[in-house]
Parts: C-alpha cells; structure tokens; sequence
C-alpha cells in the first residue's frame, strides 16, 4: 500500500512539473514571434510599445519580447540549446562578441528581399525610405558580396562633443582644421586646460574611421576595411599617424587611468568640468551625463573632426537588427523588420531618443538632438560601416590592435611606429582570411 | 554475512550516488567536454565545427599576448599568496597571542572585505587609485609634489594595483582560518616556552608555525585556485585588461579569445591549459611543503 501511495506521488509529482513547465497559452492560432533585443541607454519600454503597435497591428501574431541589458548571456544559451530568436537587434562592437560571432560563422538570414518589402500599413519599400547608403557599408553586407544581412537601426552622428559655453565665453572658434586644433590647444594648456580627452580607447573607433575618410577618402577608407595590402603603408596612413602621435601629447594626463568599463564617465566628466575641451562620443552622451554636476554656463556642443586638407568628416554610428538562419518564423520576422522602418514605430524609437535611418527621420528629432543630427547639413560628410567579415583568427583582433593600442601609444609606453607595423602585422593576417 | 555485506555496499552506493551523479554532470563532463572542444576550430554557436587536433595548442605556444597574461597571473599568484599569507599569518597571531582591546571589532573589519562582491572591491579600489581625487594620491602628495601617480594607467603598475585589492580581499578570510587553527596549539607550549625565556617572536617560529603546518599547506592550495579565479573577476571589473592588456589574467585572455574574438575552440584551449598549469602548481606546491622524515 506504502509503495502504491509513494509511486501516486511520483506520478502527481512528474505531471504536475510537465504542467508547470508547458507554456499554456490561450492563443494557439497564433503565430509566436521571439523577438530578442538589446535594453541599452535607449530603455525597455519603447520595445514594449513596438509589441504592443505591431500586435495590433497584426492580431496573428504574438511576440514574445526578451529585452535584457544582458542580452548575449540570456539568448546564448538558449541558442546553444537549439532555440534560436526570430529577430535579434544587437549590434557589433560588444564586449561578447555575438554579432561578430554569427557574421563569422554565417549564421545569418540573407535580408536583402526585406529592402523590396512594403512597409507595412505605408505604401513604400524600406529600400525607398531608408536614408541612402546605409544598406551600402560592411556594417550591413559583412561579406562585400552586396547582400544585405545586418538592418541598419537607430543612426547617431559621432564626432567631437564639447562645453559650447566655455567657447562662447572665452571667444574661441571651433577648429575647422588640425593646424587650428593645435594652435586652439596650445592656446588652451596656457589655461589650464587640456585639448583632449577620451572616454576608453574603444571610442576612437569612429574616430580614426572619420580621420582616414578624411586623409585618403572614402575610397581609401574602403581599402582599409577591406584590409588591402601595404594600405597602412602609404602617405594617406602615415597623415593619420602623424595626427595621432601629435594628439597624444595634448591628451589630460590622467584619461589613460580611466579609460576603463568602470571608470570611464571620469574622463566625460573632464568636459563638464572645463578640464578638457574635446572628447570623440555619440549623442547617447548627452543623456548618459544628464545628472551629471557641470560647469556654470554648460552647454552641449558637437562638431565634425576637423579637416586634413578641406572635407570634414563625421562618422555615423548605427545598431544592428538581423534575423538568424536557424530562426522559426523568418517570413514573420522579416515583416516585423519591414515595420521598425514605419513612421509609427520611428515616433515609438525617437521618444526614448533613438533615431532610425530613414528619409523623414527630421520629423521625430527634437531639441539638443536636432543640433547634432544637423552637423551633415553644415557640410561635414558621413562615413559609415566596419571592417569586413573574416575568418575568425586566434589571438588576432584587428580591433584591439587598432584602437586599445592607443592607449599604449598615448602613455608613452608604445610609439606610433610599433603601433603601425602591429596594425600592418593584422591587417596581413586578416586579409589571408577574409571570407 | 555476505548478504549483508552486500546491503551495506548497496546502502553505501545509494547514499554516494547524488553526490557522484552531480560530480559527473557538473564537472567530469564539462571539463572532459572543454578538453573536446578544445580540439575544433568554432565560434561557439553554429553547428559548424571543424576539427583540428592540437592545432588550438600549437597557436597557443606562439601566442605572446596570452604567455603576457600568464606572467601577470604567474605574478599575482606568487605576490599575492606571499604578502597574504605573511598579513594574515601576523594579524591572526596578534588577535590569539596577544590581549587586545576590541579583538572582536578587529576580526569583523579584517574579515568584512571577504563578504564584499568582487565588483563592490572594484568601485573602492577605482576610487582609492582615481588620480586626481583617490585617497592614495592624496596621502602621496602631503609628501611628495608632482604628476599625480596613474595607479591603473601605468602599464608597470596595474597590474601591482589589482594586487593590492586582492590581498586586502583575502587577508580577513585566511586571517580566520590560522585564528581557528591557532586556537587549538596547548597554552602550556608557550608556558614552557616562557619559562625557558622565549620571545613571542620566538613562540611564533618555534611553536605556533610548526603547529598550524597542515593548515598553512591546505591554504596554499585555496590561494593558487582563488587567486586565479578573483583576479580575473577582479580585472573584469576594475581595469577590464587594460590598459592594452597590461592587466590581462589568463583568464579573462580566455574569455576574449572565447567570446569576444569568436575563437572559442582557441578559448577552450586556452582554459586547458590553465587547468593543467593549475594543477602541475598546486601538486608542487604541496611537493616543496610535503612533511618530510
């Protein structure tokens, strides 16, 4: 009887956990979308209101939204478990790696048709309302091969921020080119005040992007990213070279020492504090130091690097949305692509101040964020994208060559030299295993 | 008789079995699995993977950058295990020898940072090491003028920065451990040693030391493990490698590699062989402090 009891139990039990786990839903007509997304400055609730508009919009499908400030932790996992999300928008450059990681390994859905699609409840394509170029750049075709695999999502023009009040109220101009930038430096350190400081190394990204468009052009630019051989080699590099070795000796002393994950709002802080005039950024700052003490009379300034010869360059930053190859319901996925491009869904993005690439993007930018969206009407051009997809290479990273080094450079402890003949070293091993 | 002695092999399994079924899927597995996949060449995600033998270990002897982060690793073990062990040793013999007001107090605070997350010891050390309003500076420049000291902007010196923390972290926990084992060494040693005119220098060397031998030599062991593990927790959160990877530990090397550079197959390699380094260090640690006849 004892056992007969015992065994009634262990059944109860076994069911009872298999109900519990099941997922009950009382919609099973509908079609389940997963979508995973990253929660970064930009908030959790604008993706919310994205599932609440495109649920109503299509009473067929149900999202199930995962927004973690965690991201690659959370669908990692599950995706080494076999369940793979629909739509992902998680962008390159993160410390995981899992963007990188799925370009390098092919992982991704082709989106190329999705440019054709209609956008649902408008009458035009995404292709049409996407601001030009954006769909052009290795940061959305890894492969050069001219098919689209990563969507371009919430643009930002990155350049140099500044206190535009200090400018005012000492009367100096805003450099319009390196020669000014240095003599405006100069000027500065008589003060007390440093030209220059960085929020961590990784932030020279876009700006040695900006500085090798406007050394050789975006041709030459091209080349760099496609890791062409002796590029680093030739006068164009050697500008670049020369302005960095010349920046490092304007830098705030103490930047290298914060330049870390944890320390790095110290040296953002130099620029509200009057101790440091420029520092390379995006518009994220702005609220990133929205609580952040400053100096009387503060306000956000924001320009195009200065010129090498006459063209200003600003490099425009952009996140990444992709759907993977192994995802469920791609036809579902790539409709929900087409939607993020819709004007309802860009007034949802821009009320969290996160701006997407489209023509009538002007509409939704208001107050300190129009300022900086508009250094491309007062001339400066735009670069855009990455380096291209290779084979993944152990213990190379074209990454940490070229822009952690700096800090190295800038301490004093490596010279431009040794920086540029390891940067030529990666850049040859890459380009054997581009893909 | 034999019945029973088959009982009780059955009753001695049943009751060991849990404890190896979880030993063999949380770690005999994974770590037999590391060692397999050590041998592909993946990113860790897709189902692409292609084997490549030991290729992962070729690559791994002529990798400088990871042969750097060993050195640091190699440095923090040995720095930190020494100045530990000789602190708590010192403080731990002070709070059981000695007749000390408040020793209660004492051995709450010293034992306070060991109850701390990692990433809480990270946000004081960035404040104690900031350089321009960090308290070590401070205290510096009442005696000395000058640019202030870059504590984790040094290539020469973060890595000796993320050394201090971790002693500071540790000293408090094997504080506790030599107090514990102190505690059992008989007063009328030191009674003895009294009489016959010994120091309590002396006492220390003589009697206490050669007493709490075994526990010394288990510590050793704890210092090697955890100190490979805090570093890299350590160096996550305060200086994340930097800068250019002067603060690189083995470990958080083999978490770029795995993750961030999309080499996992390389990664794992990488965890292979500080797992075996590990171990050849704790089998010669307990080698050089063997008893000997």
């Amino acid at each position: 009887m004892k056992r007969l009891i015992a065994l009634a139990l262990a059944v109860f039990s076994t069911v009872a956990l298999v109900s519990c786990t099941r997922k009950t839903t009382d919609n099973d007509s509908k079609t389940t979308l997963k979508v995973a997304v990253l929660e970064s400055a930009y908030g959790k609730d604008m993706w919310e209101d994205i599932e609440n508009a495109y649920e109503k919009m299509n009473t067929g499908v149900d999202i199930e939204l995962t927004a973690e400030k965690n991201l690659e932790d959370v669908i990692g996992s599950r995706i080494k478990a076999g369940d793979w999300p629909d739509y992902v928008h998680l962008a390159t450059g993160r410390e995981a790696g899992l963007t990188e990681t799925l370009i390098k390994e092919e992982a991704l859905e082709d989106i190329s048709d999705v440019l054709t699609m209609k956008i649902p409840g408008e009458d035009v394509t995404v292709q049409k309302k996407l601001i030009e170029g954006f769909t052009d750049t290795l940061a959305t075709a890894p492969y050069g091969n001219g098919k689209t695999y990563l969507a371009p999502m919430f643009y930002s023009p990155c350049g140099l921020f500044y206190n535009a009040g200090l400018f005012k109220e000492k009367g100096w101009k805003v450099p319009e080119t390196w020669d000014e930038m240095w003599a405006l430096g100069d000027r500065a350190k008589k003060e007390g005040i440093y030209l220059f400081t960085y929020p961590t190394a990784g932030y020279f990204d876009s700006f040695i992007f900006a500085l090798l468009a406007e050394a050789g052009g975006s041709e030459f630019f091209n080349k760099c990213m496609n890791y062409e051989k002796d590029i680093w080699d030739t006068d164009e590099a050697e500008h670049v070279f020369e302005i960095m070795e010349k920046l490092a000796s304007y830098v705030e002393p103490t930047t290298v020492a914060n330049a870390t994950g944890d320390n790095f709002l110290k040296n953002q802080q130099l620029i509200l504090d009057n101790k440091a005039l420029f520092m390379p950024n995006g518009t994220w700052v702005v609220s990133e130091m929205a609580d952040a003490p400053r100096a009387e009379g503060f306000e956000w300034g924001f320009s195009a690097l200065p010129a090498i010869d006459d063209e200003r360059y600003s490099f425009t930053f952009f996140e990444q949305g992709w759907i993977p190859k192994e995802a469920d319901n791609k036809d579902e996925a790539k409709k929900f692509l087409a939607f993020l491009y819709s004007d309802e869904a860009a007034r949802i993005f821009a009320r969290s101040g996160a701006v997407q690439p489209i023509t009538n993007s002007s509409d939704f930018v208001k107050g300190e964020n129009a300022l900086f969206y508009s250094v491309y009407d007062d001339g400066a051009r735009a670069v855009m994208g990455g380096f291209r997809a290779t084979e993944a290479l152990e213990g190379v990273s074209i990454g940490e060559t070229l822009f952690n080094s700096i800090n190295s450079v800038i301490s004093g402890d490596k010279t431009v030299s040794e920086w540029k003949e390891d940067i030529e070293k990666v850049s040859d091993k890459l380009r054997e295993a581009l893909k | 008789m034999n019945a029973r002695k088959r009982g009780t092999a059955t009753f001695i399994l049943a009751c060991l079995s849990p404890a190896l079924i979880l030993m063999a899927v949380f770690m005999v597995y994974p770590t037999l699995s590391i060692f397999a996949i050590s041998l592909f060449r993946w990113g860790g995600y897709s189902k692409e993977r292609e084997f490549v033998g030991f290729e992962n270990y070729k690559i791994l002897i002529s990798d400088t950058r990871f042969w750097d982060s060993c050195r640091n690793s190699l440095f923090l073990i040995v720095t930190v295990t020494a100045v530990t062990l000789t602190l708590s040793l010192f403080c731990a013999y002070v709070l059981t020898g000695y007749d000390i007001k408040h020793k209660s107090f004492f051995r709450v605070v010293l034992y306070i940072p060991n109850i701390l997350s990692t990433v809480v010891i990270a946000a004081i050390f960035s404040a104690i090491y900031d350089p321009s309003r960090g308290l070590l500076n401070s205290v510096i420049g009442f005696f000395k003028d000058g640019p202030p000291i870059l504590w984790l902007g040094d290539r020469r010196l973060v890595i000796v920065s993320v050394a201090i923390a971790m002693v500071w972290q540790a000293v408090g926990y094997y504080m506790v451990m030599y107090m514990a084992s102190m505690a059992q060494v008989p007063k009328s040693l030191y009674e003895a040693a009294s009489l016959e005119g010994a120091g309590k220098a002396r006492s220390f060397f003589s009697i206490t030391l050669p007493s709490i031998r075994p526990t010394v030599r288990t510590t050793l062991t704890f210092f090697v493990i955890s100190n490979i593990n805090i570093s890299f927790l350590l160096v996550r959160a305060m200086t994340g490698g930097g800068p250019d990877g002067a603060s690189e530990v083995a470990l958080s090397y083999m978490y770029r590699q795995a993750y961030t550079n999309s080499t996992y197959g390389y990664g794992m390699a990488i965890g292979c062989a500080i797992f075996i380094m590990s171990f050849a260090l704790a089998a010669f640690v307990n080698l050089i402090t063997r008893e000997r006849n």
